[in-house]
């Protein structure tokens, strides 16, 4: 699983975090670090992290 | 490092003085002089690059946690409520419950509703169309809300006036007479628990896809959530989605009221409409006020900001800010920065999918059907405080087609 975060859209709401703190991380409020290959038993985390995205900015590739 | 402007430089406002206006020429006026002004209780920010970064940084925790208490109210229905509600909590209670709530207002499934939302505006326009004049909030903006918030939460559309009521009673808990309100409110409260109650009895009977059930389940099935908080949860999920788009939409048609053009544009162009909500929003928002609090003591631009000190985002300063969208006037047709009536960080509002997506839907249908409107006689307003908008907007209009 890939992730990847559009950084021109992501508005650092840190509402990823809230969903799925083992790959998403708000490290201040204009900067969001984030494990781009995480393993694949953190699907449904990672889900509900892009669907939680208030600027859809988290896209995931299989 | 400690405060770089002296006394004299800095605005002040009284924010509980009930004719303070977070849209007044002095606010505005303010920020051009300062990012921030003093208050008789804490900072108020005025622009929108510190709006923005306080709004997300999490040294702060949202602000309204202990409005009744600061109000004197200190036990009671109210205060109970208040204190489990998703926006008075942070941590690991906060993300458990908006991780319970988050999947039921998903884009995806909101978007779901579209060929309702569609078929109600529809339905509610053809009621008064012809005669070419109505009361917009009892006539559409208010029926439109609560009968959405009834489709979200699988209740019989036939009881929207009395779940808009009991809203409406509930929202001046975020008004500055939240004291002298307070009977009203709980009343307000004690019928919107009763509706939870039998919410609750009825899905744990006849479970179903809504969000009701979902939540029914995490409290059931695998006890995510205290029977109390399921309460609260509803309340909340019913008031802040009613309450808040039926002032919205009033807010947006006086807008285009003012903007003729504009709207003669949506109705030729309804592509235009999530741009035409996000700039309703960032000029009239229905929310103008959010709050956080410090848990440390910060330092934010050279200011010194003790750990306590609360900190008043207004968001129609920070919204049109010229130093971050340009002195820009009301246009559809622009694509700007994000704005703050939905608020921002770990409180996000979750119903704003809800909100932009019943909006997208409803706006280009009324600019078709409602041509050229103008005010009939001069609106009600409710005071600028909590949530804000027309309580009455007596307009006429040419009647169009929907084609």
């Amino acid at each position: 699983m890939k992730v990847t975060v559009d950084e021109q859209t992501c508005d650092h709401h840190g509402q990823c975090m809230i969903a799925c703190p083992e790959v998403f991380n708000l490290v201040s409020p204009d900067r969001l670090e984030y494990v781009a290959e995480p393993d694949e038993s953190l699907r449904d985390c990672v889900e509900e992290a892009e669907s939680a995205c208030p600027t859809l900015s988290i896209m995931i590739e299989d | 490092m400690g405060d770089m402007a002296t006394t004299s430089e800095v605005p002040y406002f009284d924010v509980s003085d009930p004719d303070f206006s977070v849209s007044s020429a002095e606010v505005l006026a303010a920020r051009e002089r300062s990012w921030y002004a003093r208050t008789n209780f804490g900072i108020a920010v005025l622009r929108y690059e510190q709006t923005s970064a306080l709004l997300k940084d999490r040294r702060l925790r949202q602000g309204s946690f202990a409005w009744p208490e600061q109000h004197g109210i200190t036990e009671g229905l109210l205060h109970r409520w208040w204190s489990l509600l998703m926006l008075s909590v942070e941590g690991d209670d906060h993300r458990r419950l908006r991780r319970l709530a988050n999947p039921a207002f998903s884009r995806a499934l909101m978007e779901e509703m579209v060929p309702g939302f569609k078929l109600l505006a529809g339905e509610l326009i053809d009621a008064f169309a012809e005669r070419g004049r109505c009361e917009f909030v009892s006539g559409f903006a208010e029926p439109y809300s609560a009968r959405v918030l009834c489709r979200l939460v699988g209740l019989d559309e036939s009881r929207w006036r009395d779940l808009s009521h009991w809203s409406t009673d509930i929202g001046l808990a975020f008004g500055v007479t939240i004291g002298r309100d307070r009977e009203r409110i709980e009343a307000g409260l004690r019928n919107m628990y009763g509706l939870a109650d039998e919410l609750i009895a009825e899905r744990r009977r006849e479970p179903g896809g809504d969000v009701i059930s979902a939540l029914v389940q995490a409290h059931d099935g695998e006890g995510r959530l205290s029977h109390e908080e399921l309460e609260a949860m509803i309340t909340l999920i019913v008031f802040g989605g009613m309450d808040t788009t039926k002032n919205q939409l009033g807010l947006a048609l006086q807008l285009f009221i003012d903007h003729p053009d504009q709207w003669e544009l949506l109705a030729r162009e309804p592509d235009l409409a999530p741009r035409a909500v996000e700039e309703v929003i960032r000029w009239n928002p229905t929310v103008v006020w959010t709050t956080r609090r410090a848990t440390e003591d910060l330092t934010v631009e050279g200011l010194d900001i003790p750990a306590g000190t609360t900190m008043h985002l207004l968001s129609p300063p920070a919204n049109t800010d010229p130093l971050a969208v340009g002195d820009e006037p009301f246009d559809i047709t622009v694509e700007r920065r994000a704005h703050f009536g939905f608020g921002g960080g770990a409180h996000h509002c979750l119903g704003h999918w809800l909100a932009r997506i019943d909006m997208r839907e409803a706006l280009p249908i009324l600019a078709r059907r409602l041509r050229r409107p103008r005010l009939e006689r001069a609106p009600v307003l409710r005071p600028i405080s909590g949530v804000t908008g027309p309580v009455e907007l007596p307009i006429t209009f040419d009647p169009g087609a929907d084609a």
